[in-house]
């Protein structure tokens, strides 16, 4: 790869993840005004003006045409090229992806990437499938981690009460996010006793679905104006599928071939994260791994290398993935307490490793001076996306 | 047909339909003759995913195969679906190496196991508005005689 100039974060933006339908106490907002709020929230952190601001990347999923439009149309049209990024769960990574690159090879100086979503109730429509297969019911995106939690169960002996350990950590640590959707806890009895909804996956093994928008504002090093610990981008990789890789566990084959090939996606985007930027998994000290499904953190945290397959619920059992563990993985809450704006999530997995690395976790803060942590997000498609934030 | 109504199949070209009644329906997939990855459904682009070349053969697929995965879904998904809720789908590997993902038949949804002995039927999905049957293929456990 040529020669890449540094790139730093400038501020990053949040609205709260919530319901935002104005029923049930719920104030009403549209799915544009999430996103407006988190690109005005980033600026004023990153202390900056909407004309400093060269390009926009936007990730949704469910929103109309011209999604980032609707957004910097509420803040005033420059000229700047907005461009909607849709890559499913990793919209707002892949988003983040472009504007880094933008800036590494020189063509700006100031990029916003963000995202946002105003999510339909319910399963959500996984429309990734050809019609008929979605007329036989492959499309429950829950269904797909049951199956591959079936064979994870069956090659490393995890159990239910592996996962349900998952959700009761994320939960706790969305206690301290005010973000979060949920700020509540629930018991392994809890999550052990909710409602099948796909074997062996639970509703508490789910994520909750959330609105909501997040934004980050990324520059060279000498348009930085932010005060305080600086963060650089150490590693953005975006991998697009690879043939023959069984998706986040789930047995699907893309390229639906023989698979006699088994080079895994994730552990293909992590080796490239870990060329980048010159670091392994021993050098993190926060991680955002990708828990839309309980299982689906653990099996993230091995093919990311913290561990060997099978591990990672001994891990969790033994509290090193808690926010005073030696990898305190998902600090603030992860999906599981955030919930899923599909368009927002990878952006606010990327926030979080930024506020840990700066010290500005607030109540959850690691307690170890974190200085480089890793955001990974999966999405259909499929995709898996990393990035690497160091200070 | 009388009495009997329209058998409308989810997608033209999955499975083959016998001639006599002593055949039985195969799944049809695709096979490259260059690097031999075998493909479910047959790739349209005619194209090898794996290697790119253009020199794919139709094959018949065996009708037996083994539980790779599975599970059983409680709610009826958003949309599109039209069969029984809850129903029970997952992968099962074919001997060619190939793993379908199929919807399982005619099996009690708590004996389901990975590794289990499946054999493929053509069946009723749901019937459309206009009373016509969809059908799609299943798996459904090999009773052992």
């Amino acid at each position: 790869m040529r020669r890449l100039r540094e790139v730093v974060i400038a501020g990053v933006g949040l609205t709260r993840f919530d319901i935002y339908d104005g029923e049930k106490g719920h104030v009403f907002k549209e799915g544009y005004e999430l996103g407006m709020e988190a690109v005005l929230n980033a600026l004023q952190e990153a202390d900056m003006e909407w004309k400093h601001i060269q390009a926009a990347f936007c990730g949704t999923v469910y929103q109309n045409t011209g999604s980032g439009h609707q957004a910097v149309d509420q803040i005033g049209m420059t000229g700047i090229p907005i461009v909607n990024v849709e890559n499913a769960c990793s919209s707002g990574a892949s988003a983040f992806r472009l504007a880094y690159q933008s800036i590494a090879t020189e063509l700006y100086d100031i990029v916003l990437a963000f995202g946002y979503e105003k999510m339909p109730r319910g399963f959500i429509k996984s429309t990734a499938w050809p019609i008929w297969q979605r007329q036989m019911g492959f499309n429950v995106q829950p269904a797909n981690y049951a199956k591959g939690a079936i064979r994870y169960m069956e090659e490393t002996g995890a159990t239910e009460e592996d996962f349900a350990r998952v959700t009761v950590k994320n939960r706790k640590n969305g206690v301290l996010n005010p973000y979060a959707r949920f700020q509540k806890e629930v018991s392994m009895e809890e999550v052990l006793s909710s409602r099948m909804v796909a074997k062996p996956m639970r509703l508490l093994h789910c994520c909750p679905l959330a609105d909501g928008g997040a934004a980050i504002i990324l520059c060279s090093k000498d348009k930085l104006k932010l005060k305080g610990k600086v963060i650089t981008v150490a590693a953005s990789i975006l991998n697009s599928g690879v043939y023959g890789s069984e998706t986040g566990g789930t047995g699907t084959t893309y390229g639906g071939g023989s698979v006699r090939i088994h080079e895994d996606l994730v552990e293909l985007s992590a080796k490239q994260a870990w060329e980048m930027s010159g670091y392994g998994p021993e050098d993190m000290d926060v991680v955002e791994a990708y828990d839309t499904m309980a299982p689906g953190e653990l099996w993230d945290i091995e093919k990311l290398g913290f561990c060997k397959k099978g591990e990672a619920p001994g891990l969790l059992q033994e509290g090193a993935l808690d926010i005073n563990g030696r990898l305190p993985v998902n600090t603030d809450g992860g999906l599981m307490s955030r919930g899923h704006p599909l368009g927002a999530t990878a952006s606010a997995q990327i926030i979080e490793i930024y506020k840990q690395l700066r010290g500005e976790a607030g109540l959850r803060q690691v307690p170890i001076d974190p200085k480089i942590g890793l955001a990974h997000s999966m999405g259909a498609g499929p995709n898996s996306a990393i990035t690497i934030l160091k200070r | 047909m009388p009495g009997g109504s329209k058998k409308i199949p989810v997608k033209e070209g999955l499975w083959t339909v016998p001639s006599s009644p002593h055949e039985k329906p195969q799944l049809i997939g695709s096979r490259c003759h260059l690097c031999g990855e075998v493909f479910f459904p047959k790739k349209a682009s005619g194209m090898c995913t794996h290697c790119q070349s253009k020199n794919l053969e139709e094959i018949k697929l065996s009708r037996n195969g083994k539980v790779y995965s599975f599970t059983v879904v409680m709610q009826r998904p958003p949309e599109y679906y039209k069969g029984p809720v809850p129903y029970a789908e997952g992968f099962v590997e074919l001997p060619e190496g190939v793993r379908v993902e199929t919807l399982f038949t005619e099996c009690n949804f708590d004996d389901l196991k990975v590794g289990m002995d499946v054999e493929m039927v053509i069946e009723r999905l749901h019937e459309d508005e206009e009373g016509s049957e969809i059908m799609v293929f299943k798996f459904r456990p090999v009773t052992p005689s």
